[in-house]
């Protein structure tokens, strides 16, 4: 299990003098895997499916794969000296890379299922912005790789001082109980994501699996109720009940998902940086320090609402955009009581950020019209569509508008903006509610937009840019602002950030 | 703010038009931009669809693209503005959408300088900042005049020198 490591950091810890280290022993078998999955799943489908058996090159293939894996695990070699990591690897192509540690933003300690059978874990360093990881070791041996981790830590504290660096024992900030964990799944639509990952996975395999599986699933069921005559109010009654087990599935999938994923989750302070663990087969330890998180996203859906839940979501500058994303230190609360959430805020940010003396500006509620503009598009055209293919009872989809209309409205009246003196936030939505927030310091860049319809309504939009947030997390913006409070919140912000450093 | 560059730009010199020799280039860039794609696409539309004199359509869908990107660019020459002042680099554009998009000295990550083959025969310049954001990490000015364009970008560069590098 990768719980608490003890101080057993002593091996690492011998100073510059240190001698070169390798990688576990296995670890090529590791590598291979690591490798072969990409393969596997052709391979596999081959087997089974091909028909054609004595196709043997795939095993060559595979044999050049386990000669590579063993080079790499001859020519890899780390050392640690002060506050450097340095790594040798390649046999024809040599490369020697030393990695300071306070450089790292993130250290990741992942244990799939295989490796806790070994008892080995990978261990992953990433500075900021780029795709790829400063160092990637696979694989170490479980206290070699905690040991290491512990070394970043503290040397990554010690090489930028500041006053916070006495706190020394690990305290736990947020732990979720299996209870939690399977409110999360509940709430959560990662059943749906499976299930679309499934099916994405099946049609590259086998292309025509899925139709055919409909198709004949679709001739039973409609030969069976064709031979039985029913009438409307059981096929009423069917189609709902297979939407009621649909819907079933779902959320049992999320659950799964979110019990394999979150299970044991545990956040947790080390002086200044913060640690997330997780994972009921497969654990994953990740952290960074607290000053490089970047943008903040609390989040509210509707069944949030219902548990009377909230997550809260950090963005971090470390490999935020590449395939590794997940693994970062994204997640400070999955799911946790507003409560807890607010505390979580308060504790960590500055001191003088103040989320809870937030003053919170209203935006014009006079502006609903232009949220629901866009939305008329859709159901204009689908009206259309419908008049011309059913006649006058196409019109029916109009009775939507007025519901958007109203939506529009309480969505506005939610909506607002809050600058205080070291924190600039925004929230908004109504049925799925968000608050996103960051601190002056590591906003990069403003934009003051104005459309040809904000122009006529004398407003604009001011866009507040950070590092690291993803394509799909919600943008810090304030829309709809009278064009005069746009100018001079604009101009504020950018007099107030060329005054201050920019700190990682 | 007062350093040895304050004798060739001031600090603060208000919105700067982009020299008129950008014009052309806008508008070459834009002319060939809108005019290989419609000419392309009137020419396959009708050759597919079995009309008359495809090769006519197509050169009559070039001139129209040249004359609209010629009109486009210099639409763009016309609306774009930049400012350097004490807070750092600030670059104004579009008409009927505006967008002006700022980027104070100190977000600066690094800088680019390009000179194309027309820019160069121009004197012109693009100039493209760096910032550690996401959705504005990058904001590129084209067409700046050439000794602007390095003004601009050692004025920028030494505040990142200013800063450390800890």
């Amino acid at each position: 299990m990768m719980t608490t490591p003890e101080p057993s950091a002593a091996p690492a810890a011998a100073a510059a003098t240190s001698p070169e280290r390798r990688l576990h022993p296995w670890s090529w078998l590791f590598v291979l895997l690591q490798q072969l999955r990409q393969f596997v799943v052709p391979l596999v489908a081959a087997f089974f499916f091909g028909g054609n058996r004595n196709e043997l090159w795939p095993l060559i293939g595979v044999a050049v794969l386990a000669v590579t894996s063993l080079l790499q695990y001859f020519t890899y070699r780390y050392r640690v000296g002060d506050g450097i990591l340095s790594i040798r690897s390649g046999w024809l192509h040599r490369s020697r890379r030393e990695i300071p540690f306070a450089r790292i933003h993130n250290v990741a300690v992942q244990q799939t299922l295989l490796h806790r059978l070994f008892d080995v874990a990978e261990l992953r360093l990433e500075s900021a912005g780029g795709q790829k990881p400063e160092a990637q070791m696979r694989v170490l041996r479980l206290d070699d790789a905690l040991a290491l981790e512990r070394l970043i830590r503290h040397r990554g504290a010690a090489a930028t001082p500041g006053p916070a660096d006495v706190a020394v024992d690990d305290r736990v900030l947020l732990a979720l109980p299996t209870a939690e964990v399977l409110r999360l799944g509940l709430v959560s639509n990662r059943g749906l994501l499976l299930l679309g990952g499934a099916a994405a996975a099946v049609s590259q395999v086998r292309p025509r699996l899925l139709p055919n599986l409909f198709e004949s699933w679709g001739e039973t069921l409609f030969g069976w109720a064709g031979s039985h005559h029913f009438g409307w109010a059981q096929y009423a009654l069917a189609a709902a009940s297979l939407a009621l087990a649909f819907v079933v599935l779902l959320r049992a999938l999320s659950i799964a998902s979110a019990l394999l994923q979150y299970h044991g989750f545990r956040l947790s302070e080390h002086g200044r940086r913060l640690t997330v663990e997780r994972g009921l087969l497969a654990r994953l330890r990740t952290s960074a320090s607290r000053r490089r998180l970047q943008a903040w996203t609390l989040h509210e859906g509707v069944l949030h609402r219902l548990f009377r839940r909230r997550s809260l979501h950090v963005d971090s500058a470390a490999g935020a955009q590449g395939e590794h994303a997940q693994r970062t230190l994204r997640e400070l609360a999955p799911i946790a009581t507003p409560q807890s959430c607010d505390a979580l805020i308060e504790h960590l940010l500055p001191r003088d950020a103040g989320w809870h003396a937030l003053h919170w500006q209203p935006l014009d509620v006079r502006a609903w019209w232009r949220l629901w503009l866009p939305g008329l598009v859709v159901p204009a055209a689908l009206a259309v569509a419908l008049v011309w293919r059913f006649g006058a009872w196409g019109l029916l989809v109009l009775a939507w508008l007025p519901w958007s209309a109203f939506a529009a409205h309480r969505h506005l009246r939610h909506a607002g903006y809050a600058l205080g003196p070291a924190l600039v936030a925004v929230r908004e939505g109504w049925w799925s509610r968000h608050w996103r927030f960051a601190e002056i310091d590591k906003l990069q860049a403003l934009r003051l937009s104005r459309s040809p319809l904000d122009r006529r309504c004398g407003t604009a939009t001011l866009w507040l840019d950070t590092a690291g947030a993803g394509p799909l997390s919600p943008p810090l913006r304030i829309r709809f602002l009278p064009e005069a409070a746009a100018q001079a919140l604009y101009a504020q912000l950018a007099h107030a950030l060329a005054r201050r450093p920019l700190r990682w | 703010m007062i350093d040895q560059d304050t004798t060739t730009m001031h600090v603060d010199a208000g919105w700067q038009p982009l020299p008129p020799r950008a014009a052309s280039l806008l508008m070459l860039g834009h002319a060939a931009l809108f005019a290989l794609p419609l000419a392309l696409g009137l020419l396959v539309l009708v050759t597919a669809l079995g009309l008359r004199m495809p090769l006519a359509t197509g050169g009559v869908g070039l001139l129209l693209g040249l004359g609209a990107g010629a009109w486009y660019g210099r639409k763009v020459y016309r609306a774009t503005f930049w400012r350097l002042d004490a807070d750092g680099f600030a670059l104004r554009r579009g008409r009927l959408w505006q967008r002006e998009t700022r980027v104070p000295a100190s977000r600066v990550q690094h800088l680019d300088l390009r000179h194309g083959p027309l820019e160069r025969r121009w004197r012109l310049a693009t100039l493209v900042v760096h910032t550690a954001g996401s959705r504005f990490s990058t904001v590129t000015v084209s067409g700046l005049d050439a000794a602007d364009a390095e003004r601009l970008r050692d004025r920028l560069a030494r505040q990142l020198d200013d800063d450390d590098d800890a």
